[in-house]
């Protein structure tokens, strides 16, 4: 009496004794095993199965016999073959099957077919140049001498080389040497790699050709060391490079973190501060990623050059590669929703009269200096009229000042243009609107702020101010040193002879005339 | 020097071995041509007829051999119901094979007069 089991193959039942199914097990176990490499392997093995079911049910006679014995299962088995049956037969077809197929096809074009794979014979650093060497057909110094050339020539070398070896596949087994090569995987070049194996065996790690004298031999092998210091002593290098760019980049990204949230001011890089606080946290931190990854990635490699560690984990790797992608993305958003802030302009125009007088005297007082003498019982106790934690950011100077003539009888006035940027037009003339610049009428005086504020929460977005002073034919005009940087049309400088010292610092003196101010 | 010696005597089999496998399975892949293009055919017939001509022992070195052919295009199949068991993969040669037929036949033609041209006034020959 036996147990049987009740399998299925390909929806087809059958009774099957419990130590032949065991032995059938193990049968399919080892066919997958040995297909599960080829790209073909399903079909195959449905085709397997298939048949086993076929002959199965060959066996099976109603009413006399029923059940599968482990009998039958041999017998089925011993017509299939075994696993080392079929060794014999696809020895060489193993290597990707479509492949061989189509180069038997093609075995006249075959020898213009090289595939550019690194080389494990003749590697110093990761194989590339003899790879390439085969390849091109030129001999492996030569690329060797243009690699240490280009990384001479601004280090482009390394770069290039490094995406060449992540490019090409290292040829590791026997068929990839010889398709490395340009070889014809066929019998006579499987005898020429195999001696060459034995060759190189007998006579050390060269290739050793039988012609190549002793002398010559010596060179090669110098050669060949020297070429394995160079790139273990460039590996180094690039290695402390890698490690100091990203021990940089992490200070930079503290320090302008620490600069976007305002508690430094030493450090600021600029376009960050078309963004806000928000956006420029993580612009910043998207920004440094984009750069710092590459690093990181340069840095492990040449540790696995130099001192052979572990390949990175699959996972770790992967999420270095989707976070770099990620922030490359956010660092390209960020500066479109920059520039898009800068796409309108609006200009706002106003008119204010001014008080006609004998000769008028431009000043201007700097908005970051306090002048306690101005403050009322020499109080020390002012308040400074800002609630901005951080106020050189919220001021700019994009303040510009000319001078225009008007007819003798008429009456002066001064124009300001208000600009601003913005996503849209709207935007951009609020933004001009918010602009708060106007000058400063004081006792014989007229007085020019050094900057314009922005609102405590507003970016810059091109605001500027431009200023025109219409003055009637023959006005007297004294203007302070300190606006030479304001004036449009006019040079500060030309007049300068006729500077004088007094009271309010050095100052010129100007006349309208019709073609403008003249020196007085 | 005696392990290099050794060495250099396994290679030697492993290429008489390699030999032999490329051989028979270059004119393998032949045959199956030629017996398909004789018209529809189970694959358990084509093995009948390898058996016959001794070139296949067992069956399952035939089905990745089949499913290349069919991949590469020399071949299709369909499927028809059977008696006993499940429906049968009937195989057929296609333009595309009778064509890679032809050439492999003049080509086997020249293999035959290379062969015979080389071995000839061999006396050693079995």
């Amino acid at each position: 009496m036996n147990k049987t089991i009740i399998i299925n193959i390909n929806s087809i039942v059958f009774h099957i004794e419990e130590d032949a199914y065991e032995i059938l097990r193990h049968y399919m176990i080892d066919i997958k095993k040995h297909f599960g490499r080829t790209t073909d392997s399903d079909e195959i093995l449905q085709d397997i199965e298939n048949r086993i079911a076929e002959m199965f049910s060959e066996r099976i006679q109603a009413g006399k016999k029923e059940v599968i014995s482990s009998l039958d299962v041999e017998e089925v088995i011993a017509q299939m073959g075994r696993v080392s049956d079929f060794e014999e037969v696809d020895d060489f077809s193993d290597t990707g099957d479509t492949d061989n197929k189509q180069q038997k096809e093609e075995k006249s074009s075959f020898l213009g077919h090289k595939k550019m794979m690194r080389n494990p014979d003749d590697m110093i650093i990761g194989g590339v140049c003899s790879g390439l060497a085969y390849y091109l057909g030129i001999q492996v110094k030569w690329i060797r001498i243009l690699f240490v050339l280009f990384f001479l020539f601004g280090g482009s070398g390394v770069l290039l080389y490094v995406v060449l070896w992540v490019l090409m596949p290292l040829a590791s087994s026997r068929a990839d040497r010889m398709a490395m090569r340009g070889e014809e995987p066929n019998l006579q070049n499987f005898k020429k790699s195999l001696e060459d194996g034995v060759e190189q065996y007998k006579e050390g790690f060269n290739q050793a050709k039988g012609f190549m004298s002793k002398g010559v031999q010596a060179v090669g092998d110098a050669v060949s060391i020297i070429f394995r210091f160079i790139g273990k002593f460039f590996a180094l290098l690039l290695l402390v490079f890698s490690g100091v760019a990203i021990l940089g980049l992490i200070f930079l990204l503290v320090a302008f973190s620490l600069g976007v949230m305002g508690y430094q001011d030493n450090i600021v890089f600029p376009p960050l501060a078309y963004l806000s606080k928000e956006q420029g946290l993580i612009a910043l931190l998207a920004g440094v990623l984009a750069l710092i990854i590459p690093f990181i990635a340069l840095f492990h490699l040449f540790l696995r050059i130099l001192f052979r560690t572990a390949p990175m984990n699959t996972y770790i790797s992967l999420s270095l590669w989707a976070t770099w992608i990620v922030s490359i993305i956010m660092v390209v958003v960020y500066s479109l929703v920059g520039v898009q802030d800068f796409k309108e302009i609006s200009t706002i125009k106003v008119e204010k009269p001014l008080q006609a007088q004998t000769i008028y005297r431009f000043a201007e007082r700097d908005l970051r200096v306090i002048e306690a003498s101005t403050l009322e019982n020499g109080q020390k106790d002012y308040q400074v009229n800002t609630n901005a934690e951080n106020f050189s950011s919220l001021i700019r100077e994009e303040i510009t000042v000319r001078f225009e003539q008007l007819d003798s009888l008429a009456s002066p006035y001064i124009q300001y243009n208000y600009t601003a940027q913005g996503k849209t037009y709207q935007h951009a003339a609020e933004r001009a609107a918010k602009i708060d610049y106007e000058i400063k009428e004081g006792k014989n005086k007229l007085i020019f702020d050094s900057h314009f504020k922005l609102g405590p929460t507003d970016l810059y977005r091109g605001q500027k101010v431009a200023v025109v002073v219409f003055l009637p034919l023959g006005s007297k005009v004294i203007i302070a040193e300190a606006l030479q940087d304001k004036l449009r049309g006019i040079s500060y400088w030309s007049c300068h002879d006729q500077a004088d010292k007094n009271e309010n610092g050095k100052e010129t003196s100007w006349i309208m005339q019709k073609s403008g101010l003249a020196c007085n | 020097m005696q392990s290099t010696i050794q060495k250099l005597y396994l290679c030697l089999i492993m290429i008489a071995i390699n030999t032999q496998t490329q051989m028979r399975k270059g004119i393998l892949e032949y045959c199956i041509l030629s017996i398909i293009s004789k018209g529809e055919i189970y694959a358990s017939d084509i093995i009948a007829e390898l058996k016959k001509a001794e070139l296949l022992v067992v069956e399952g070195t035939l089905y990745p051999l089949l499913t290349r052919l069919k991949n590469n295009g020399l071949l299709s199949y369909n499927w028809q119901e059977s008696t006993s068991g499940p429906p049968r993969k009937y195989y057929k040669i296609t333009a595309e094979g009778e064509e890679v037929l032809k050439k492999l036949d003049h080509t086997w033609k020249e293999l035959v007069y290379a062969v015979e041209t080389s071995l000839s006034g061999r006396n050693n020959l079995i």
